[in-house]
């Protein structure tokens, strides 16, 4: 019986890590590109959220149409605050890069708020059902996780095949060297964070797609305290890393909890959330750059 | 003797402040509340810069040290209210729980996470925070998600006419004193030894090791006074002020971002800097509420950015380059 | 000398006149506090609250033409300012409210702990302190003597549900409790199960999960299999919708749901569609419900206030069209028993309006009012049983309440796939 819910939640938590992973991917490339931690990082996940809701709701479109709106509408987004606010934060102690993502959240939380207001929004984008013995899994979530691989395999292809691809992995390893070679520092840094930012707002979408409901504009905040945890399972610096990270913490927040369950007197979902910290804590102690990362 | 002297002069800017606070919530109706809350705004702030301000590492689980310095206080007065004749011991039995519970979890903190820079600490003292939040929501340490409501016990012990004084005008006069505490600690960390390693530390952490200052213990002590001293003045200000706490509420991440806020407003590791930044940052917080209910963190983010941009060494920091050269130079630090 | 002794005593006896006078002058008005939680994390519920709020005292002004006292009616005077949902801007706006604004009533911000925060504040400056959105039943543990609670406890939050279910299945047994680890749910479980095991039935399924959580599946996929007929749970809104679209996800089907606080608005329905059809929760006021001043005749005791038609419009005045829910009743009703207390007490002096709320029996569109006059805990008003019934909500309970009848049990979700709908025939 506890066999069967714990495939049955293992199988859920596979799924859900994928998208986890996928949205913390952009997390990721800003840090392993820029050296900035965005705080602000939920905010863009909500704005994606809300991107998938307006589409569906006003104008009747499917969550799959807003994938693509989503990423411009992240890139957009993405090169406007690095010329207006990033790009005099690079060289800048920790604590300035830290506080500005985190105002920009804020206001994009506050101008959601103003124009859209503070309710729960959900939506229903019924594609069927596939019952297993295990487990019950609608059909959105299986487009939303099959579409976090396609992602993430998109940008790998992007990272490796293409000549901006191949210039922002030398601006990762070796910003000055990369400089000297050639790269327009400059434009790589712009380059990274749009395409981070756009995939962080994309990432909204698939996740409405897995719980499309409890959208609104502070949505976010629980989202950028799982990425972090999931950029550190990953190395915090590595795209790739994320995602596989994320698959990692999916696994573990869904599996654990039928065995916390186990224990009376525990509340089981308070203790995966201190058992993902813990482990964010150990990795960080015995091996900052994440568990893949051969170096 | 009189140069000795005049190194504590730029104390006198920060007491003369709360002096004035204090004095203006005495007398003018209607301002004591406000004048607490500006009050707890500069102790957070002046405890945060310790750190902070003088090491450079940005420590985003800050708050869970003001959260466990409450729970010192809720522990002393929920467990220890049926003895007779404590009276004002439980208080200060309360006072020193929560300096010593901070001090020890800024100590567990500090021996492992102090061994990460940048971001990587920034991260990990975030995971500190949360997962001590739901360590004790999850086994249920201390009442767990429950919180600990203590306002009866309270009312108990002291009967209700001092219960009601003790926690609307005497946790505000406790959280003053802390904040003239931590203000002479900054000044004292920043005229010691400590000081010049710290800042050494600062401008380049392996270079000052090099130079043979043993970087580590500095950083420990800073850090473990930083935490005691958020830890009491959350035992003065949430707990005996409140008389209730609930876990999420106290291990609100959003506390240490106001901390960071009113650190880099008034200017990071400087000694008038926190004081400045918490009345700047709780004074427009409190009119814009009153003015514009509503519309306060739209108006904030912006300005918070432009301030990150455009002046990072805050208001004193530009002040004290303003005057330079001049008599107030030896006041403002 | 004797001259000297006269004119002193006429200027005392002038300037003590005069004293007296303005002070029976001084109440040319009677202002009412509140720390409103306009935005931050309680926005949505806080916002509710100020219409509501605004809605009866433009009643009382307009219709009742203020406040009467001393034999001639004042006009009351509504003082909000937001609170951020944040304990700090509470304590300071209370404190402002007491002595700048010198207000004569208060109202709580929204939410147990909230309340709590505020509550040793007004107890400081002695001033009559009205929960409205501030449930759980320790406020009223600790000895606050000004504080009175307007609306129904949270251990009676899921009692009506529970009998109705009773009644409906005698046969039924398997329960399972799922509620949100906050202070009110909490307390809404433990009335909840008590009431449930008394009743006969049988709690096969019993946890709690936490505020913000954003994804149930593991909690259901353990309640799946602890095969309940019926679920009691919910906390918030937010998990509340979470908690129905996850079932519907994990094809859970039970015969009866019952959830507290996301049920009862609108936005449930707007979010999930076809999949709340048949689902039951407590509401502490429901538009509909027949408290009417004949009802109040009926029951024999003074009605008060606007009529539940005339409360929605007014309500609707402020809130720019939307539909006022319960969070807007509750605290509407908040300014009706301050100024019957004020009233009755004719006096603004704290003391006497709180010993006036002691002798008040009431009913005003949100429901009977009396409270324990030790604790000021809220004993006589009763909570309603709503159903989603064909997109509309029906009063399912109490009988004397209700508008319709319950549909039970619950269609599955592949039933409300296929479009059926939870209409008794």
């Amino acid at each position: 019986m506890i066999g069967i819910q714990l495939a049955g939640n293992l199988t859920q938590g596979l799924i859900l890590g994928g998208v986890y992973g996928m949205a913390t991917m952009g997390l990721s490339l800003i840090f392993g590109v820029l050296g900035v931690v965005n705080v602000g990082h939920g905010a863009f996940i909500m704005i994606g959220a809300f991107t998938t809701l307006l589409l569906f709701t006003q104008l009747g479109l499917s969550p799959i149409i807003a994938i693509p709106v989503a990423l411009v509408i992240g890139m957009a987004l993405g090169f406007f605050f690095y010329y207006t606010v990033i790009i005099r934060l690079t060289e800048a102690p920790e604590l300035a890069s830290l506080l500005a993502t985190f105002a920009i959240g804020t206001l994009l939380e506050e101008s959601v708020k103003f124009t859209i207001g503070t309710e729960f929004r959900g939506y229903n984008w019924d594609v069927g059902k596939i019952s297993l013995h295990i487990t019950t899994l609608p059909m959105s979530k299986i487009y939303a996780f099959v579409g976090s691989i396609l992602i993430a395999l998109l940008l790998y292809l992007w990272f490796s095949k293409t000549r901006a691809g191949t210039a922002v992995r030398a601006v990762m390893q070796d910003r000055k060297g990369a400089g000297v070679c050639g790269v327009n520092v400059n434009w790589i840094y712009a380059l990274s964070f749009a395409i981070g930012i756009g995939l962080t707002v994309t990432s909204g979408v698939l996740l409405t797609m897995f719980i499309p409901v409890g959208i609104n504009p502070y949505m976010g905040g629980a989202y950028t305290l799982k990425a972090f945890v999931i950029a550190v399972l990953g190395g915090l610096a590595s795209p790739y890393g994320a995602f596989f990270g994320g698959l990692i913490f999916g696994l573990i927040e869904n599996g654990t909890y039928t065995l916390f369950a186990l224990v009376p007197s525990l509340e089981p979902f308070a203790m995966t959330r201190f058992l993902s910290f813990l482990i964010l804590l150990l990795i960080l102690l015995i091996k900052p750059t994440g568990l893949l990362r051969a170096k | 003797m009189s140069s000795k002297i005049a190194r504590y002069y730029p104390l006198i800017p920060v007491y003369a402040a709360y002096l004035i606070l204090f004095l203006i919530g005495r007398n003018v109706t209607g301002m004591w509340q406000l004048m607490a809350m500006l009050v707890f705004y500069c102790a957070i702030g002046q405890a945060f810069n310790i750190f902070l301000g003088m090491t450079g590492y940005v420590d985003f689980g800050y708050v869970a040290f003001m959260g466990i310095g409450t729970y010192g206080m809720a522990l002393s007065i929920s467990h220890l209210y049926q003895i007779e004749g404590l009276g004002m011991w439980v208080i200060l039995i309360g006072a020193v729980l929560a300096i010593l519970m901070s001090g020890a979890l800024s100590v567990a903190v500090g021996a492992v996470a102090l061994r990460l820079r940048g971001a990587y600490f920034a991260i990990a003292t975030i995971g500190v925070n949360e997962g001590f939040r739901f360590l004790i929501e999850g086994a249920k340490i201390w009442g767990g998600s429950e919180g600990i409501i203590f306002s009866g016990q309270f009312t108990h012990i002291f009967g209700r006419k001092t219960a009601s004084l003790i926690s609307t005008t005497w946790a505000d006069i406790f959280v003053i004193l802390v904040a003239c505490l931590g203000a002479f600690v900054t000044l004292r960390f920043m005229l010691g030894k400590i000081g010049y390693a710290l800042m050494a530390l600062r401008e380049d952490e392996d270079a000052a090791k090099v130079m043979g200052i043993n970087v580590t213990k500095y950083k420990i002590i800073a850090f473990i006074t930083s935490a005691s001293l958020v830890g009491l003045v959350a035992a003065f200000a949430w707990g005996l002020k409140l008389t209730y706490l609930f876990p999420d509420e106290i291990f609100d991440i959003s506390y240490t971002v106001e901390c960071i806020i009113i650190v880099l407003l008034g200017g990071a590791g400087t000694l008038l800097g926190p004081v400045a930044g918490a009345l700047i940052y709780g004074l427009s917080k409190y009119w814009l509420t009153i003015i514009l209910p509503g519309f306060q963190l739209l108006i904030f983010a912006p300005i918070i950015i432009v301030i990150v941009v455009a002046f990072p060494e805050g208001v004193v920091g530009v002040l004290k380059r303003r005057v330079r050269g001049t008599v107030l130079e030896k006041f403002i630090v | 000398m004797k001259e000297y002794c006269l004119k002193s005593a006429i200027i005392f006896m002038a300037v003590f006149g005069l004293l007296l006078t303005t002070n029976a002058l001084a109440v040319d008005k009677v202002v009412l506090g509140h720390p409103a939680c306009l935005s931050g994390k309680f926005a949505k519920a806080g916002s509710q609250a100020s219409w509501g709020i605004k809605a009866c005292v433009k009643w009382i002004n307009e219709v009742n033409g203020g406040v009467k006292i001393g034999g001639k009616k004042v006009p009351l005077v509504y003082k909000p300012y937001d609170c951020e949902s944040k304990k700090e801007m509470v304590t300071s706006l209370i404190g402002r409210l007491a002595t700048i604004e010198k207000v004569h009533g208060i109202i709580a911000a929204y939410s147990s702990g909230l309340t709590l925060t505020g509550a040793p504040v007004a107890e400081k400056y002695g001033i009559p302190y009205l929960s409205q959105g501030g449930a759980s039943n320790r406020i009223f543990q600790q000895g606050f003597q000004y504080a009175v609670q307007v609306l129904s406890p949270a251990t009676l939050y899921q009692a009506g549900a529970v009998d109705m279910l009773r009644k409906a299945d005698p046969s039924a047994k398997r329960m399972a409790l799922a509620f949100e680890d906050s202070e009110f749910a909490r307390m809404v479980l433990r009335g909840a199960e008590k009431h449930a095991k008394e009743l006969g039935f049988k709690i096969v399924f019993n946890r709690t999960y936490p505020k913000h959580v954003n994804d149930l599946t593991p909690l259901l996929s353990d309640l799946k299999a602890a095969k309940p007929e019926i679920i009691l749970g919910g906390g918030h809104f937010p998990d509340g919708q979470l908690f129905a679209r996850q079932m519907s996800d994990l094809d859970i089907n039970v015969k009866a749901l019952s959830m507290i606080v996301a049920v009862t608005l609108p936005a449930f329905r707007e979010a999930l569609g076809a999949k709340t059809e048949g689902i039951v929760g407590p509401a502490q006021w429901e538009f509909g419900v027949k408290y009417s001043p004949a009802a109040a005749k009926k029951v024999g005791v003074p009605w008060f206030g606007p009529t539940n038609e005339e409360f929605v419009k007014l309500a609707k005045e402020f809130s720019g069209g939307k539909t006022p829910d319960y969070h807007a009743a509750e605290a509407g009703a908040a300014p009706l028993v301050f100024v019957k207390a004020v009233e009755l007490a004719n006096s603004v002096e704290p003391d006497k309006i709180r010993a006036a709320f002691n002798k008040m029996d009431l009913m005003t569109f949100f429901g009977e009012f009396k409270i324990n006059p030790d604790t000021g805990l809220q004993t006589r008003h009763s909570m309603v049983v709503v159903q989603w019934q064909g997109g509309k909500k029906v009063i399912v309970w109490p009988e004397e309440a209700a508008t319709g009848k319950l549909y039970y049990p619950m269609p599955t979700f592949a039933e409300k796939a296929k479009g059926k709908v939870a209409v008794p025939r």
